[in-house]
This record gives C-alpha cells, sequence and structure tokens, in this order.
C-alpha cells in the first residue's frame, strides 16, 4: 500500500511542485536581496527622505505576519500565482534583508573609514571597495539564514492555492490517506525541505570558516 | 562626496515620481475605461485586443474542471463552456488562458483585473450578487456531505455536536448551518483553504464530515468513504464578472442561452455525464 | 480599488468584532505558552548544545537542524492532520503551541548556545575548581552572563512567535488571521479584514520591536 505513494506519477507530481518552491525561492532571493542591499545602504548612509520612507516599510513589514501579505499580494494585485508569491515574499524579506546588510555595515569599525578617507577616497569608494567585502563576513551567516526562511515559508502560498512543494504534497495526502501513505509522504515533503536548507547553510558555514581563516 | 549622495538622493526621488505618475496615470486610463465600458463594446474590445480571454476554474472537481494528471491538460464541462465563449468573441476555442482557482481565491481575483470570468462551480446568491454579476445558472447541484464508512453515520442528524469540513470562501457553510437549524441540532465548523485539506480533515478525524457541492464530493469519495442521501440547498452555477463589466456579463449570458436554444449545453452536459 | 474598503463592509466588520477579538485572544493564547515553550526547550537544548558529552551534543543537533530546516507549515499540518491516525487528537490550540513553541525552540536554543559559549571558558573551570557541580555554575554564573547578548534575540523570537501562531490559519485554528481569512471568505469582505488584522498584529509586534532595539542598545554600550 505504502509503495502506491512511489508511482512514477506522483513523484513527478510531488518534484513539479518542487520546481515552484525552487522558482519562488531563486527569484525572491535574488530581488529581496537586490533591494535589501538597496535599502541598507541607504540607511546606513543616511541619505534624507529615503532613509525615511524605508524605515517606514521596514518597521512594517517586520511586524507583520508573512501569511496577510501573501493574502493580500494575491488579492490587490493582477499578478499571476507563482508571481504574485514572488512578489509578496520579496518585498516581505528585503525589509529583513536590509537590515541584516545595515547591522553588517554599522559593524565595521570607524578606523576604516577615517584611514580611506585620508587616502583621497569618496564615500561610495570606501562603501565598494573596502566596507562592503568586509562586511559580508558579518552579513552572510545571517543572510543565508533568511534564505533559508525563504524556502519554508514560500510553503505560505498554498494558503491561497498555488500549488508548491506543500500544496502538492497536501494533495496526495488528500489521495493517499491510508496512515502508512500519510507518513510517507509527509517525510518525503520533510525530507526534501530538509535537504535543500540543511545544504545551504552547510554551504553557508563551510563559505564563513573560509572567510574566517583568511582574515586571520 | 556630499555631491554624490545628493545626486543619488535626487535620483531616488525622481524615480518615486515619475513612479507615481505612471501609476496614477494607470489609475486614470482605467477610470476613462470604465466609464467607456458603459457605453459600447468596450470590454469585448479589450479582451480581442489582449487576444486571450483569461478564466478562472478550478482544477480539482472532477467532471466541471479538472487537471487530467496524467495529460496535464484541464477539462470538464466548465472548461468547454469556457472554450464556448472564447469561441464566440475570438472564432477560436483555444484563446483562452486558464488559472486554477479556489473557492477564496475566485472573488477577488475578478476584482483585481487578473481574470474576466470566473467559470469555478461558483453559486449565485443574492449577497455575491451584491458584488459581482453572475450570468443564468448553466448547473443546479445541491450540497451533499462525505463521512467515513466507519462512523456509521446516516444523516445529518448524527452529526449534531460534531465538526463539518467545509472549504473557506464557499456557500456551503450557511447552507449547511440552515439545514442544521431545520432539523434541530448544532453543528461545528472548520474552514479549510482548498477542498484537498477538508478531505484530509475527514480523514484524520479531524471533522466527522465533508460538507460540499456533490459533484465535487463525488471526486473525493473512495473505499473507505460514502457520500449520505442527504442532499440540501440545491445551488445554481453562473459565471461571474466583475461589478462594473456589466457589458461583459451580458455577452457571455447570450453565450449560454444560444447554446442552451441550439442544443449544444444539452450535448456538453451529456458528454459529462451531468444530465439527471 | 475603492469598492474593496466600502462603507458597509467597515459596518459589518464592526458589527462582528467579537469574532475577531475571540481570534485575538486565542492568538495570544497561543503565543504565551509558545513563548514559555520555547524558552523551556531552549534552555534545555541550548546547554545540552554545550554539553561535555558528545551525544548530548548530538541530540541537540538532531533538534536544532531538523526543526530549523523544514517549514512549520508542514510540521503543524502534520501534528494536525498526521498524529490523529496514531490516536493523538489534540485540541487545536494545543497543536499551535506545540507546533510554535518546539520550532522557535530550536532558534531559541542556538540562541542560549551561543550566548553561553561566549561567557569566558574560564568560568566553568574556576567554578569546577572551588568544588561546583556543572549545573551551579550553569544556573548561578554562565546563564545571569549569558542574559545580556541572550535578552534582545530572544525578544526578536517572541516578534517572531506572534508571527508565527498565523499558522493556525492554515489548519483551522481559531486564531486571528484564521478568523479574518474566514470571515472575509464568507462575505468577500477582505478590504476592511486584512487591514485591522494587520493593524492589530503591528500593534501587537511594533511594542516589542522598540523594545528590543533598546535592549541591542544596551547591550552594545555595556
Amino acid at each position: 500500500m505504502i509503495s502506491d505513494v512511489f508511482q512514477p506519477a506522483n513523484i513527478m507530481f510531488l518534484l513539479q511542485g518542487f520546481k515552484v518552491t525552487l522558482e519562488i525561492g531563486f527569484f525572491s532571493i535574488i530581488f529581496s536581496v537586490i533591494g535589501g542591499t538597496f535599502l541598507g545602504v541607504c540607511r546606513y548612509l543616511k541619505l534624507p527622505v529615503i532613509s525615511t520612507l524605508a524605515g517606514i516599510y521596514i518597521d512594517i513589514m517586520r511586524n507583520l505576519p508573512f501569511l496577510l501579505l501573501v493574502l493580500v499580494v494575491r488579492f490587490m494585485t493582477p499578478l499571476p500565482p507563482v508571481m504574485s508569491g514572488i512578489a509578496a515574499m520579496s518585498i516581505f524579506t528585503a525589509a529583513t534583508m536590509s537590515e541584516v546588510v545595515r547591522g553588517g555595515l554599522n559593524a565595521i569599525p570607524n578606523g576604516q573609514f577615517e584611514a580611506a578617507y585620508s587616502q583621497g577616497m569618496t564615500r561610495f569608494q570606501v562603501l565598494r571597495f573596502i566596507v562592503l567585502p568586509q562586511s559580508f563576513r558579518n552579513i552572510i551567516p545571517p543572510m543565508m539564514s533568511e534564505f533559508t526562511t525563504i524556502i519554508k515559508d514560500s510553503s505560505y502560498v498554498w494558503a491561497v492555492g498555488t500549488e508548491e512543494l506543500t500544496g502538492r504534497g497536501m494533495i496526495l495526502i488528500g489521495k493517499y490517506s491510508a496512515t502508512g501513505q500519510l507518513f510517507t509522504i509527509f517525510a518525503c515533503v520533510a525530507l526534501i525541505y530538509f535537504v535543500l536548507n540543511y545544504t545551504l547553510s552547510s554551504l553557508a558555514r563551510w563559505k564563513y570558516k573560509q572567510m574566517r581563516a583568511y582574515i586571520h | 562626496m556630499k555631491s554624490s549622495e545628493k545626486k543619488l538622493t535626487l535620483l531616488v526621488i525622481s524615480a518615486l515620481i515619475a513612479f507615481g505618475a505612471l501609476a496614477a496615470g494607470c489609475g486614470e486610463t482605467d477610470k476613462k475605461e470604465s466609464a467607456a465600458k458603459s457605453d459600447s463594446g468596450q470590454a469585448i474590445q479589450k479582451i480581442k485586443d489582449r487576444g486571450v480571454l483569461k478564466v478562472g476554474c478550478k482544477i480539482d472537481v472532477p467532471l466541471f474542471g479538472f487537471k487530467n494528471p496524467e495529460t496535464g491538460k484541464i477539462e470538464g464541462f466548465e472548461i468547454d463552456l469556457a472554450k464556448a465563449v472564447s469561441k464566440k468573441i475570438f472564432g477560436d476555442e483555444n484563446k483562452i488562458e486558464f488559472t486554477p482557482v479556489t473557492a477564496k481565491t475566485r472573488g477577488p481575483l475578478l476584482d483585481s483585473g487578473e481574470l474576466d470570468m470566473i467559470c469555478a462551480t461558483y453559486t449565485i446568491n443574492e449577497e455575491r450578487k451584491k458584488q459581482y454579476n453572475f450570468t443564468e445558472p448553466y448547473y443546479t447541484d445541491p450540497v451533499g456531505l462525505l463521512v467515513k464508512k466507519l462512523d456509521n453515520i446516516q444523516s445529518l442528524k448524527d452529526l449534531d455536536g460534531k465538526t463539518i469540513a467545509v472549504p473557506q470562501g464557499a456557500t456551503t457553510r450557511k447552507a449547511v448551518s440552515e439545514a442544521a437549524k431545520k432539523d434541530g441540532i448544532d453543528v461545528k465548523f472548520a474552514e479549510f483553504p482548498t477542498y484537498t485539506e477538508c478531505k484530509a480533515a475527514l480523514m484524520s478525524g479531524r471533522a466527522a464530515a465533508y460538507a460540499m457541492d456533490q459533484s465535487n464530493l463525488h471526486g473525493y469519495v473512495d473505499d473507505q468513504t460514502v457520500i449520505l442521501p442527504d442532499s440540501f440547498a440545491p445551488q445554481e452555477y453562473g459565471i461571474a464578472t466583475k461589478k462594473d463589466n456589466k457589458e461583459l456579463c451580458d455577452y457571455i449570458d447570450q453565450v449560454l442561452k444560444e447554446m442552451k436554444k441550439s442544443g449544444e449545453m444539452d450535448q456538453l452536459l451529456t458528454k459529462w455525464k451531468l444530465k439527471n | 480599488m475603492a469598492e474593496i474598503f466600502a462603507g458597509f463592509k467597515w459596518i459589518a466588520l464592526l458589527d462582528d468584532r467579537e469574532l475577531f477579538i475571540e481570534g485575538l485572544i486565542t492568538t495570544l493564547e497561543v503565543a504565551v505558552f509558545a513563548m514559555l515553550l520555547s524558552l523551556i526547550l531552549g534552555i534545555i537544548f541550548g546547554i545540552a548544545g554545550v554539553f561535555p558529552k558528545k551525544w548530548v551534543r548530538c541530540v541537540d543537533r538532531v533538534y536544532v537542524e531538523f526543526f530549523q530546516n523544514t517549514p512549520l507549515v508542514i510540521q503543524a499540518i502534520f501534528l494536525y492532520h498526521a498524529l490523529p491516525h496514531l490516536h493523538i487528537m489534540l485540541p487545536v490550540i494545543a497543536i499551535g503551541i506545540l507546533g510554535v513553541g518546539i520550532y522557535s525552540g530550536a532558534y531559541m536554543s542556538e540562541i542560549f548556545r551561543s550566548g553561553i559559549n561566549a561567557v569566558p571558558k574560564g568560568q566553568m573551570e574556576s567554578g569546577m575548581s572551588q568544588g561546583f557541580g556543572y549545573w551551579k555554575i550553569m544556573w548561578y554564573i554562565i546563564l545571569p552572563q549569558a542574559k545580556r547578548t541572550i535578552l534582545p534575540a530572544l525578544g526578536n523570537q517572541s516578534i517572531g512567535i506572534i508571527k508565527n501562531t498565523s499558522v493556525l490559519a492554515m489548519i483551522a485554528g481559531g486564531d486571528l488571521m484564521y478568523t479574518a481569512d474566514s470571515w472575509a471568505g464568507a462575505n468577500m469582505y477582505y478590504g476592511p479584514a486584512y487591514l485591522v488584522t494587520g493593524f492589530i498584529y503591528w500593534m501587537l509586534c511594533f511594542p516589542l520591536t522598540k523594545w528590543v532595539q533598546q535592549l541591542e542598545k544596551k547591550a552594545e554600550v555595556g
């Protein structure tokens, strides 16, 4: 009976859902990193107008549940299902990313700036060539943690019917409701998420260790 | 140093202004369009210009809107209805884009303009008519109850004090609670975002029954479950369009009328074994 | 767009405010108990993460890695739909507390583990040389010092817990998000429903966020 679950059609069905999860994850990571870095740098440089606007945006996004944003974006914008998931996730996560970037930039000692200015570099040059590269060491671990959060929280888009991995798993559970089959499906879905996220976080840890070894 | 900062600030502000103007401009165009819609074939023209009809349909209700797991194609009675509309507009029944919807998402997707019409087992009732336009009904389906054979439930009365699983956004909850009141019993409800989760709730024992339109339940019955003979609150399905798009609604209504007259409707009903 | 926020919809929301208040109470109940649970699990597994015995540290790694790398949604749905098959039928609020609590506990334990690791190892050694037991040292010497770095992170987790209770909306949990969804699903008044719900969550979380920011400043200065 449990073997019924492992028919090729079912496995394909589940993997197609995984593909959607990867799509949402991949694009959300890219957009939120770009948006978050931009906002984080703006806030760090304390640029007028933008800093304040960004601050308001961040204060709102970081205090709302992601599920709410999924619902709002799906229902209030004419975006197709997967794109609305990517939009919601990017908008939501960019706020957290910007705080990560800002925190990483803040951690660089002022001495770096002073030394660079004394060499005649502009603020932007200092940022680009000295501060940002060093702050990566601080920024990478929390950023990777956000990446895994993106992949895990992508499961919330199932609340609006988008068929990613969790959704596909639930559909199979509707079909194969015997105890053994049920547990097998859950285990498979959890395993796929786990493998993906564990790989990502292990990569991050390895890269982080590399960077530390280099600096010291 | 300060000047490059100022430059960046100016850049971003002007980008924001440009974006704002664009958004405002789009808003203006929309207003003009909806004013014009009440005049003549503007709504239909817009669809013709776009080149594709955007339809919301079910993909998990066998016979009405169902994605065949083997072919990956969506098929069903409602799919064919939508194709007939597309044929009337474009002369080609395949100029159509189907978006899967759930009971919860179908209404809002009309509002947001993502879809032109919804053909997704959408029951017509007075409250909904206030918010969306509906065509004349194309099918009537009563609400039914799916229960586990092992639970030995014979009728709605046996569900006194129990929990019934219903999908969010469907008229089922209201229909069942009214029927329960009539029978003098008390029931609790657990709502889920999709049909599969209602079925999962039934199977895990979280709910004693899954209530839904019978046509839908037929897709979920298996050897551990049975559909009770109770059937109540006949639900009339209609095709829904956005409230300010009366134009399109009348157009689709016309298509349906013609199909009923020409016997095409009957043919489709027979094809999907829905004729009583 | 304006129709989404039409006046009569707001009035309907006002009329039905008891539903939303009940939902809010459920959210708070689940949040508070989940915080307690995650704190307890956090301390236990945090210490387990630095324990001298290797197998204990291993158990901690398994717990942390499993619950940090799988979605809360899956964990909650599993507790809700799969446990009954083992004849364990927990009330939905318990599922919320367990699900959110165990999930956050994994993050809490990492916070405690790194906080403990930040306290100089010499403390443990000198304590041992004075004849104190492992647990006494941990409780009276190490943990109080770790508090300063741990507190802001705990605050952040608490905010996360409040937001994570919204997972109950996917398993008919009766919390604020479920109530809003259910109400809006029935009458399609989703404009006011989601706006008010967002506002309430914001009111719950924002003060906590500000408090955590203050804590973080204190941790830096000291």
